[in-house]
């Protein structure tokens, strides 16, 4: 391989990381407190409000339920109201994050709905107000389970980053169609696998490990 | 037979440890209080509770026994507005409650303790800093706390396992955590939800001394639930039996065990105080007396004289040959309490002098059958 090609690897490498990393971080700052308000609001629960529950539920599934590729070309517009243009790797991030998000805060509302009730009833006892629950147990409880989401979550990413070369994003991807593919460039396409691969593989094991340690329910003296 | 109802499962005190209640008034009074959840769309409302008069004396740990949906944990949740009564008012330490909204039942729970079957203690927290929790909540500051929660650890023995996470401990060190944590605040009442359930027996009767303990040294009041007769037997002063949303008998624990008035009383206090007739006379046992008989005497000893020498008593006083079929002698709030199933030769005037002596005696004592 030229040492161009390394050079465009890296690049390439560069770009999905940056890609990836600014949209799993915006999509976790608002995933999670949309998360642990799907996981508190239904009828009864801490901050009771069914019908904001309902509305915002069936705005998550419907962008969900979106394919990605559709949804970059669809949100062209507000694209282009955030970045400033709707071509390029920093205007790439706003679809990924479009669909990080509701992605994360599902996963968030699950791990928090897998917290024991009765830890909620034992703070209540204690006199803690709502946010205190969330804060001092919810969510400290839930984090291994919130860890091993967002682990998938960064997974998945990667994976949606290798379509945003249909609008102009850089990556991993689209330099996978555009030499390995149309250029007929093997060696290249093999390179591009080989790096994802690794990528999927570390984050992955991070992940594991980092929720392995925050994980205080399995040890044993 | 299950472990639990084993009598001597469960021993913590004795006479020593009789309780000595200040008259005050309640800490703790429920007046006519209804507690309905609201039906599924299209069904009644389901009653949990209704009726209810009971009053917590000071300083005492009562005791309210039932079957599970009997309503005990309703009546225990009232007390600290988990859950709010739909008619009838409480007052706790003369303040009515019944009205209290959401902020004010909270700085209400931060004096009240409250400890759990499956102890609720989080995972991702020390023992430190499980017990720290409702100081946190409370806003206390971090030297506060320290100090407290070192205090809180020696008293319940775990001071060593401070840094521990609740996964490497034994339930019972669990639910020592989980005292230490319901007494940070300092509270006056503590509630028991069925703290012992999840033990074994030997743990279960540590854990009850714990309890008999701090309600010894901080004065303080419990009112536990439970649906294990040792544990009202070994520590309660007082004893209240619910049963389908009702109090259907409520007064001291001696009085109520040996003199149960109430059907679902009875049956609860037969497994600690009654002695069944032995398997294999039961199917030889007959109404009527044959010549040589031997009659079966049922007798029940309560306070002073259940220590009184009573069969060697007949022996030497009658000459009768008492035989001793089964029998159980125990301690009950503090006081000897005991029933024996004997045989003596059913010819009179000997059986008329006997139970002539029993009843100079004080003692409850009934012909159940005879055998031959």
């Amino acid at each position: 391989m030229s040492p161009e090609i390394i050079r465009l690897i890296a690049q390439a490498t560069a770009d999905t990381l940056l890609m990836v990393a600014v949209a799993a971080g915006l999509g976790t700052l608002l995933g999670l407190p949309l998360g642990v308000f799907l996981a508190t609001s239904k009828r009864g629960e801490l901050f009771a409000a069914p019908a904001l529950n309902a509305v915002l539920g069936t705005l998550v599934n419907a962008t969900r339920s979106t394919p990605f590729i559709i949804l970059v070309v669809a949100i062209i517009p507000f694209t282009r109201l955030i970045a400033g243009t709707s071509i390029g790797t920093n205007a790439a991030i706003v679809p990924l994050t479009v669909a990080a998000t509701p992605f994360i805060a599902r996963l968030i509302e699950g791990a928090i709905r897998e917290v024991d009730q009765g830890l909620v009833e034992a703070a209540r006892s204690m006199g803690a107000t709502p946010v205190q629950i969330v804060r001092k147990v919810l969510v400290p409880e839930a984090l291994p389970a919130i860890v091993l989401g967002l682990t998938l979550a960064v997974v998945s990413l990667l994976g949606f980053s290798a379509m945003v070369g249909a609008v102009g994003g850089g990556g991993l991807g689209d330099l996978g169609i555009r030499y390995g593919y149309q250029r007929f460039m093997p060696d290249v396409m093999a390179a591009v696998v080989a790096v994802l691969i690794v990528l999927v593989q570390t984050v992955q094991s991070l992940g594991d490990r980092l929720a392995r340690r925050l994980n205080k329910r399995l040890r044993h003296a | 037979m299950n472990a639990l109802t084993s009598p001597d499962a469960f021993r913590v005190g004795t006479a020593a440890d009789a309780p000595a209640l200040s008259a005050g008034p309640p800490i703790i009074r429920f007046e006519a209080v209804g507690k309905s959840f609201p039906g599924r769309t299209g069904q009644d409302a389901v009653s949990a509770l209704s009726g209810v008069d009971l009053d917590v004396p000071q300083g005492a740990i009562l005791g309210v026994i039932g079957r599970s949906g009997a309503g005990k944990s309703t009546l225990i949740r009232l007390v600290n507005g988990l859950e709010r009564a739909t008619s009838g008012r409480i007052l706790i330490d003369g303040e009515d409650v019944t009205s209290l909204t959401e902020a004010g039942w909270r700085a209400r729970r931060r004096k009240t303790g409250m400890i759990f079957q499956h102890f609720n203690l989080l995972s991702s927290r020390t023992v430190f800093d499980n017990v720290a929790l409702p100081l946190e909540i409370a806003g206390v500051g971090k030297a506060k706390i320290a100090a407290k929660v070192g205090r809180l650890l020696d008293l319940v023995g775990l001071a060593d396992k401070s840094g521990r996470y609740p996964a490497e401990l034994s339930g019972g060190q669990k639910q020592r955590v989980g005292i230490a944590r319901a007494l940070s605040t300092d509270p006056k009442v503590l509630l028991c939800d069925e703290a012992t359930s999840a033990l074994d027996p030997e743990t279960t009767q540590s854990i009850l001394a714990l309890l008999k303990q701090v309600n010894r040294d901080l004065g303080l009041t419990i009112l536990l639930i439970t649906h294990e007769i040792p544990v009202i037997k070994e520590i309660c002063d007082r004893v209240a039996v619910i049963e389908d949303g009702r109090i259907v008998e409520e007064g001291e624990v001696f009085d109520v065990f040996t003199r149960p008035k109430h059907a679902t009383t009875a049956r609860f206090v037969e497994a600690v105080t009654g002695v069944e007739v032995p398997a294999y006379l039961a199917g030889v046992i007959h109404a009527e007396p044959q010549p040589n008989d031997q009659a079966v005497i049922r007798i029940t000893f309560t306070g002073e004289n259940a220590t009184a020498p009573v069969i060697s008593r007949l022996t030497t006083t009658i000459g009768v040959d008492v035989n001793i079929l089964a029998g159980r002698i125990d301690a009950i709030a503090g006081r000897p309490f005991g029933s024996l199933l004997v045989s003596v030769p059913a010819r009179e005037p000997g059986l008329h002098a006997v139970l002539g002596a029993l009843k100079s005696l004080e003692l409850k004592a009934e012909v159940i059958g005879h055998v031959s």
